[in-house]
């Protein structure tokens, strides 16, 4: 009777395992149903709003039902669910788009949405402000972390198409990396600050006459061609002088292994093939890379000042002056959903404030927002009526054939604490300055 | 059951079925894609007399038990229903000829196997038979192939038939573990160096023939039998050769993957989502299909999956998911699943039929998850069929043998033991 019933064990162990993997099977179809449904090609996707209820998304758009022109300038970071640009927020998520319930299936008018941060009036008029010229904004609040304007030009028209489009018209260039040019400064003030500590730094002053010759006897010119003369950094800072810069990483007093350290807690890939990228949202940014192997080199005093193999995305150097402005060293961590409603218009998901580790101490912090916040002053004029903390910056690209403007900074006023980053490609000197777009971006947010 | 309780719990019975089939019915008349409601009159009245046909036939043949011969009339009738169902009502000829045809061999199997003495006492001819059927899988199918052509007409997949006689040789008796020789010093029952040898030897062929998708359920069946031995004649299992036994094999199926051939492997370890239009597109059109279905279904006919090869074999459940409802395929499963677990309530009289009912489940069962867990990336993708429910001669002939095999074992016959035959105690 033991051996009968031993076999009768064997069925119930062979009944039960099959049985076991028929629940695993009822749970995992149920959790990924709505996966399935996104990657039939077949969903019903919701709407995309922006913060005043304004639609940046909807899948059956036409020319009758939207101004031709409404989704433009949002069109490569809400993008839409077709392939053809996979890093935007709609393509992104489009399983919380989806009006699929496992239990109600497909539903044609579902009140699946996602609710976003981004203003779309502010939005247009920095499209708009861009005229004929081509570049990225980005701005944010520093307090909360909501995107609030992001702007890529050349951009995409949905309704339109993806034929005959402009070069990078698919890309929210503001999550890829560009050569920041002197907007590297703020970086490297952060880890002389960290490696020498305020006293130290403001004691060394070095002399610009127009041109640094290294150890190497490499030559590192200043934009102004008879120089800036002796300075401390935060005159160096508002002067944008290379020649202090250069000296300052070549100084003995700090050690590369300093600046490498510093640099890498901000989040820099140094030394590295690769950069790391981060999420928003589910939409990818890259963050910084530079390579720093020699500190008498010149391509790591190059490096330094912002040009060579120095890459950062306008999105990270706007994170990093959430860190400065709140003084804590520790940068808001930006959100471009304020919230989501699933297919019965239930609130499922909400935003919640989230903050990086700590990038630099507060003390760093508090004393690079004192040099930015001075270096603001220089542009009362240009940008009136706000307190601004600011670094511009050129960078040269294509071997010096056109150049890049930048203008990262942040507001200092609770009541439009706003930190932003502004790029103008291939800037000539008859063209809108990155000032002017500044400053629409901030008048159109107040 | 007395035979007057019988009589008037069938009745019940029978009701069930025949209603259970009309509702079926009733949802493809409302609810089901077709042109023209003759294809759904001629579906309703074939179903419904095959069904009193069936119930006829069941009165002629006196038996103890008729539990899974009303479940398998159900089921049968419902896969019919189904497979004329797929992409719009047309009745499926082909299916509903094997379903009957399982339905007969299922009743012969059982006459045969009924008597456990008379079973047993053939197992040379079941060596027989297999060594036959494997050089037809050598010699006839053609280039490593696993289908034998018959003149056009139709096809025949030998390793399916392999499988009632593989579990007939697993089964074995007390008298055979008792019948032991000795050879060159080794004492050793003759009885499981045979099956030894046909298991190496299946294993072996399979490979060759690249018929992956019976690999796992020969492998289980021979497990299954390997335990009825090494726990013999205690009653109780030797965990530690159990799990040295377990190891062994995790270890041999880990080299197996690795020597694998190339095409195996893409198979085995495709990222399906990031292949949808190559080797994954079977499985995440499934997928796709039972989250387009719901719990309900999209209604008889009005499926997709119609169009996606193998809709009505290999990945058959996602099929009927799609257009009836994942509560509706699970409840077919669970027919299944309730066919098996009778094995437990009326449980073998002898030993020999217990290990033969183990073998019938792990057949049953092996077969069930590697179709539907592999459809739907549970684990690899193997391309076998769920018995009764896939379409496929050979397949449906074979699941109706077993399940034979399994009736003979909840009503068996103890006459005309071997009179030389003595159990040690």
């Amino acid at each position: 009777m033991r051996n009968l019933k031993r076999n009768s064990r064997v069925i119930t162990m062979i009944l039960s395992v099959f049985i076991i993997g028929m629940v695993v099977l009822i749970v995992k179809i149920y959790k990924e149903s709505s996966f399935y449904i996104v990657n039939s090609g077949e969903a019903y996707l919701g709407y995309v709003y922006d913060r005043k209820g304004d639609v940046l998304f909807d899948q059956n758009a036409t020319p009758e039902k939207y101004d031709v022109n409404h989704f433009i300038d949002v069109g490569n970071i809400i993008g839409d669910e077709s392939p053809n640009m996979t890093n935007t927020l709609v393509y992104a998520n489009k399983e919380l788009l989806n009006n699929y319930s496992f239990l109600k299936g497909a539903v044609n008018n579902g009140k699946s949405a996602i609710y976003t941060t981004l203003n779309h009036e502010a939005n247009k008029a920095v499209y708009n402000a861009f005229g004929y010229k081509n570049g990225t904004v980005i701005a944010y609040n520093y307090l909360t972390g909501e995107i609030l304007v992001c702007v890529s030009k050349p951009s995409v028209n949905p309704m339109v198409g993806y034929e005959n489009l402009e070069e990078g018209s698919l890309l929210c260039k503001a999550f890829y990396k560009y050569v920041p040019g002197s907007t590297q400064k703020i970086a490297t003030v952060i880890a002389a600050l960290e490696n020498l500590g305020v006293d130290k730094l403001y004691n060394k002053s070095y002399n610009c006459s127009g041109e640094y010759y290294n150890l190497n006897n490499q030559s590192i010119k200043c934009h102004k061609i008879d120089g800036h003369g002796v300075q401390n950094i935060s005159q160096a800072f508002a002067n944008s002088c290379n020649p202090f810069f250069a000296q300052l990483v070549a100084d003995v007093d700090l050690p590369l292994d300093g600046i490498i350290n510093s640099y890498t807690k901000m989040g820099y890939a140094v030394n590295k093939k690769e950069s790391k990228k981060n999420k928003i949202n589910g939409i990818i940014y890259n963050t910084a890379s530079t390579n720093l192997k020699d500190k008498n080199d010149f391509d790591t005093q190059w490096g330094c000042i912002g040009q060579g193999d120095t890459e950062v995305s306008p999105c990270q150097l706007m994170i990093w002056q959430s860190a400065i402005v709140n003084e804590t060293g520790i940068s808001t961590n930006p959100q471009l959903i304020s919230y989501v409603t699933d297919v019965d218009g239930n609130k499922i998901e909400k935003l919640q404030t989230n903050y990086s580790e700590l990038l630099f101490s507060s003390s760093t912090a508090i004393e690079t927002k004192k040099i930015m916040l001075e270096n603001g002053l220089n542009y009362t004029y240009s940008i009136p009526g706000y307190s601004l903390g600011i670094k511009s910056g050129t960078a040269e690209i294509k071997d010096g054939k056109e150049t890049n403007s930048f203008l990262v900074g942040f507001n200092n006023d609770p009541n439009l604490p706003v930190a932003f980053c502004v790029v103008i490609e291939n800037k000539l000197e008859t063209d809108i300055t990155t000032e002017y777009l500044t400053n629409i971006l901030l008048s159109s947010l107040k | 059951m007395s035979s007057r309780n019988t009589s008037i719990s069938y009745f019940s019975v029978k009701s069930i079925i025949l209603l259970c089939h009309i509702c079926l019915l009733g949802v493809v008349f409302f609810n089901g894609k077709y042109e023209n409601i003759t294809s759904v009159l001629i579906l309703s009245v074939i179903v419904i007399a095959t069904d009193l046909g069936y119930f006829l036939l069941l009165n002629m043949i006196s038996q103890k038990t008729y539990t899974l011969d009303y479940l398998m009339i159900l089921l049968l009738n419902i896969t019919v229903i189904y497979h004329s169902c797929f992409g719009g009502v047309n009745f499926a000829t082909k299916h509903y000829i094997i379903t009957i045809i399982a339905f007969l061999a299922c009743q012969f199997s059982y006459k045969f196997a009924q008597n456990p003495y008379k079973l047993e006492a053939l197992k040379k001819f079941y060596y027989l038979a297999m060594v036959l059927i494997i050089l037809s899988i050598i010699f006839l199918t053609g280039s490593r192939g696993i289908w034998i052509d018959i003149k056009g007409l139709f096809t025949i997949q030998p390793s399916e038939l392999l499988k009632p006689f593989f579990v007939l040789v697993c089964a074995t008796s007390i008298y055979f573990q008792q019948e032991k020789i000795t050879l060159f010093g080794f004492r050793f029952v003759p009885d499981n160096v045979i099956l030894f040898l046909f298991a190496i030897i299946i294993l072996g062929l399979q490979w060759w023939s690249r018929d992956l998708g019976s690999i796992p359920t020969f492998f289980t069946v021979a497990f299954c039998a390997l335990i009825s031995r090494i726990a013999y004649p205690k009653g109780k299992l030797p965990k530690n050769l159990l799990v040295t036994a377990l190891i062994l094999i995790l270890i041999l199926a880990f080299i197996a993957i690795m020597m694998a051939p190339a095409y195996v492997k893409d198979r085995l370890f495709v990222d399906i989502w990031g292949d949808m239009y190559g080797n994954g597109y079977q499985q995440t059109r499934a997928l796709i299909a039972i989250a387009e279905g719901g719990l309900f279904g999209k209604g008889p006919g009005h499926g997709f999956l119609h169009n996606v090869a193998a809709y009505q074999t290999d990945i058959i459940f996602s099929t009927i998911a799609e257009e009836w409802g994942l509560v509706s395929v699970i409840l077919v499963i669970s027919i299944i699943l309730i066919m098996l677990t009778t094995a437990l309530i009326n449980n073998p009289k002898c030993y020999y039929h217990s290990t033969l009912a183990a073998g019938v489940v792990a057949v049953f069962v092996v077969q069930m998850s590697l179709n539907i867990f592999g459809s739907c990336n549970l684990i690899p993708f193997t391309g076998v069929t769920i018995p009764f429910i896939s379409e496929g001669g050979t397949s449906m002939l074979t699941s109706g043998i077993l399940l034979g095999f399994l009736k003979a074992t909840q009503t068996p016959v103890f006459k005309d033991k071997p009179l030389n035959r003595k159990v040690k105690k």
